[in-house]
């Protein structure tokens, strides 16, 4: 399978007369692109806003991150979510790099949502602040979830993706500066000298918890909480087969972007033919029970086994009783021969002292730690806030609170705000960019 | 929790779902539950059957406060 | 300027040796022997000494505490020190005796040094910052000016570093940590893993602590003669939530009388409820005695399998709680228990 991922470097964005990418400038019709985020009669006000790396703008809540694209000879850039179902991972697709789509609830949030700083001492904490972004700020007519704490967000996260679409559109006819190809031969019909490296396979735990269909991590449309873990191929996770959910506390989600850019497929492609041989992607799940995260990490050592892989990395999306099935997998991989690292981040809690995660075992004696979830973090107010400060208080966010007997609530009248990085957007990079590893004091 | 009570000398059985976590925090006689929203009792299923599947796991829990265990030990269940 | 209190022996405050080693605590509001040298070397001003001696402190810990804690309730003082301590063992159970209770109560930084041999480094390096020191009174000078220096950071409100590179004994407490060359974990676990399939020697960034267990409490040899008590993680309580613990973090527990019950009513009856967010309440609403079953104890109780059924049951809340604040509710709990003289506990955890 073979995919030619397009680079359009995306300098600056603006808004104009008409939508199109013309010397890495993106120039955005925002009429125009507002009539694609109102396609969907839910959503009830909407804007679009560009925010850049430095402006002292804080954006909350954040519900989703997409990388905005075109596949080549049309059809949905999120195969079984936004079209048709069709194979992704092969033929060409055209992304407009170093810029995303941010999606921003006008008024509510909830316990997966989170905050961006795009400049100040709060931009080191998120991987978008450092991105153009084409912010989309909106509400809807969901009143059955507004004041719920977990939110499906469906009418928010659709639209975003949509407006990633149609911004993707603007270089379907124009040459990309550089392309990376990303390829693998089939498993069975490797050379020689592949054959001889190790084999590696990275191993993957999206958010599958709720029981209640709208809230996970979507497979080509196919709620993860009702898969078995399957075999893909990486290609296939960099070309839109996966979509974030909208449940977990934010730090430790994988956005939508993250999936289409996931840095330890792609730093892995790299060591492909050099110094190991590249299986492929085992595709995983989180669940609730005890008998369905055995079950999980069965398969997947089946699987390694089966594949002839000799080491892998795990990573999960998620913390507390998804350690679990975190621990767990690592342990049926290192019994069943597999050599693992995990990454993941910690919840050792405010005051540090907390057990890393919620269960440990020795043979998991290789982790890359991306973060603790309850650091708390104080951070000045911002020049301007886009959607609705309160919400990181009022709404349940899972970094966020309302009132606590010592510190009081998260959004202080000054416009300044207390919480923890549990509220960052997708803050721990599990995918892979955390700078940020866990340390004694 | 489980494991302060036990070190004021108290006999604990823990019964949860996620075994790998009680043994992790330290628990020493451990009984599994069916799930984590409903430790003892599926919903899904009749009156009956949850009082049973109760009634029999609290036995266990039971069984278990009157074994002597060298080590931590998880107790079976058979519904 | 700010100000620092100085804990030293009977033998370092130059009262004497170890026929004075019962020597009652005693505070001067001088330097006395090594606090002299603390306060060449600080950013603060030693205004206070505290002396004790070592067997006194040993034989009477609380009473000598109490004492010391009584001598600085009216001192002001921003900075604890204790020792250095060297390989003297009683002296550095001393020093952390006294340096944990001095944080507990003043919530002032604690600093002391100890020889790796100290038996006070492994029972106190969770308590108070105690840093590596030398075999012997030789030592003196390096030791001290190692934890002044850091005393001195702290003072000065500097950016305190990881233990490893701070120098202190490690204690259990973890922070997130922005690396100075910021190398994305993709390229620490490309890393990692090259080096574990070649063999080569790797540091985990979690390393797994060891499993730290209580000593098995006996079996029960005679349910029928036994009280045993219901103990949730999962947050049952009456609908009003009447002690107001919180639904994640939970710093607080309750205890709910059940005597009389033949089990717990639901939420509809305007009775029981969970307020656990970390699960979905739906079923523990419609039946609490799925979480806390009280109904299937009374009817072993009925049939005479065991004693009796404890008339309260206790519950919080499992979810995001601090390991602290669990331990701390995890004791109170414990000791409500020997109170009403409970003999077991079944803890059921969501």
């Amino acid at each position: 399978m073979k995919l030619e991922l397009g680079n359009f470097y995306v300098k600056d964005i603006e808004f104009g007369a008409k939508t199109a990418f013309d010397d890495g400038i993106l120039t955005i019709n925002k009429e125009e692109a507002l009539e694609v985020v109102f396609k969907d009669n839910h959503i009830t006000e909407a804007d679009l806003r560009i925010v850049k790396p430095g402006d002292m703008v804080r954006l909350v809540p954040v519900k989703e991150a997409i990388e905005p694209r075109f596949r080549v000879g049309g059809g949905p850039v999120f195969p079984g979510v936004t079209g048709k179902l069709r194979q992704a991972g092969e033929g060409e697709t055209r992304c407009l790099k170093d810029m995303s789509v941010l999606v921003v609830g006008k008024h509510w949030g909830g316990f997966q949502d989170g905050l961006i700083d795009m400049g100040g001492e709060g931009a080191k904490y998120t991987h978008f602040s450092s991105l153009k972004n084409v912010v989309l700020v909106a509400d809807t007519d969901e009143e059955f979830e507004q004041r719920e704490q977990q939110k499906k967000n469906h009418a928010l996260r659709w639209a975003g993706m949509r407006l990633a679409e149609y911004l993707g559109e603007a270089v379907k006819d124009l040459e990309p500066e550089d392309t990376d190809t990303y390829e693998l031969e089939p498993l069975t019909k490797r050379s020689k000298e592949l054959d001889e490296l190790p084999c590696v396979a990275i191993v993957m735990q999206p958010q599958s918890q709720m029981e209640e269909k709208g809230y996970n991590d979507l497979n080509y449309g196919w709620d993860t909480n009702r898969m078995l873990p399957t075999f893909m191929h990486p290609n296939e996770i960099l070309d839109g087969a996966m979509i974030s959910g909208s449940f977990m506390p934010c730090s430790s989600k994988w956005a939508t972007y993250d999936f289409q850019n996931f840095p330890l497929i792609r730093r892995l492609y790299q060591e492909h033919g050099k110094t190991v041989n590249f299986v492929g992607v085992i595709m995983s799940n989180l669940n609730v029970a005890l008998e369905q995260k055995e079950r999980s990490a069965q398969f997947v050592a089946q699987m390694a086994k089966s594949l002839g892989v000799d080491a892998a990395i795990v990573t999960e999306e998620g913390y507390g009783n998804p350690d679990a099935d975190y621990i767990g997998c690592l342990v049926a991989l290192e019994d069943a021969g597999v050599k693992t690292v995990g990454v993941s981040n910690e919840a050792t809690g405010r005051d540090g002292g907390s057990q890393p995660l919620v269960t440990l075992d020795p043979k998991a004696d290789a982790l890359v730690s991306t973060g603790n979830v309850s650091e708390l973090i104080k951070l000045p107010p911002m020049d301007e806030v886009i959607g609705e400060l309160e919400a990181l208080a009022r709404d349940g966010l899972s970094g966020g609170w309302e009132d606590d007997e010592i510190l009081g609530s998260s959004v202080k009248e000054d416009g300044s705000i207390i919480m923890e990085n549990n509220a960052m957007f997708c803050g721990d990079r599990i995918a892979g960019w955390s700078p940020k590893t866990m340390k004694e004091f | 929790m489980v494991k302060e009570i036990e070190k004021a000398g108290f006999t604990v059985v823990q019964m949860a779902n996620l075994i790998p976590v009680a043994k992790t925090v330290g628990a020493n006689r451990m009984v599994p539950t069916i799930s984590i929203p409903y430790p003892l009792g599926d919903p899904s299923t009749s009156k009956e059957e949850q009082w049973e599947l109760r009634y029999h796991r609290v036995g266990v829990a039971l069984d278990a406060l009157t074994t002597e265990i060298e080590e931590q030990k998880v107790f079976d269940v058979e519904i | 300027m700010k100000k620092a209190v100085v804990y030293l022996n009977q033998f370092f405050g130059q009262i004497g040796g170890e026929d004075v080693a019962d020597h009652a605590p005693e505070i001067r509001e001088e330097k006395v022997g090594a606090a002299m040298l603390y306060d060449q070397l600080l950013d603060a001003e030693v205004t206070h000494t505290v002396i004790c001696g070592d067997n006194f402190m040993g034989s009477n810990t609380e009473e000598a505490v109490e004492i010391i804690l009584d001598f600085l309730k009216d001192v002001d003082f921003d900075i604890f020190f204790a020792g250095p301590a060297f390989q003297a063992g009683r002296y550095g159970m001393a020093c952390g005796e006294i340096g944990k209770a001095v944080k507990e109560e003043f919530d002032v930084p604690v600093i002391s040094s100890m020889n790796i041999e100290n038996p006070g480094v492994e029972v106190f390096k969770k308590d108070i910052y105690i840093f590596p020191g030398g075999h012997s009174a030789a030592k003196m000078r390096d030791d001290v000016k190692k934890i002044t220096d850091f005393g001195n950071k702290i003072l000065n409100g500097e950016k305190l570093l990881p233990a490893e590179e701070e120098g202190y004994y490690k204690r259990g407490i973890r922070h997130q940590y922005f690396l100075e060359d910021e190398t994305p974990a993709y390229e620490r676990a490309i890393d990692m893993l090259l080096k574990k399939i070649n063999g080569e020697e790797f540091e985990s960034e979690l390393p797994i602590p060891e499993l730290d267990l209580v000593e098995i409490a006996p079996a029960i040899e005679d349910l029928s003669e036994t009280t045993i008590a219901l103990v949730t993680s999962g947050g049952i309580v009456p609908v009003d939530n009447p002690d107001k613990i919180q639904s994640a973090s939970a710093t607080r527990w309750g205890k709910y009388d059940i005597s009389g019950m033949d089990r717990l009513e639901n939420r509809d009856s305007n009775n029981f409820k969970t307020i656990h967010a970390g699960y979905d309440p739906a079923a523990a609403d419609a039946d609490p005695n799925v979480v806390v079953p009280v109904d299937a104890m009374r009817k072993y109780e009925e049939e005479g399998r065991i004693g009796k059924l404890h008339d309260y049951f206790y519950s919080t809340v499992g979810t995001g709680t601090t390991q602290k604040e669990a331990a701390r509710m995890g004791k109170e709990i414990a000791q409500e228990l020997q109170d009403a003289n409970v003999q077991a506990v079944i803890l059921t955890s969501t």
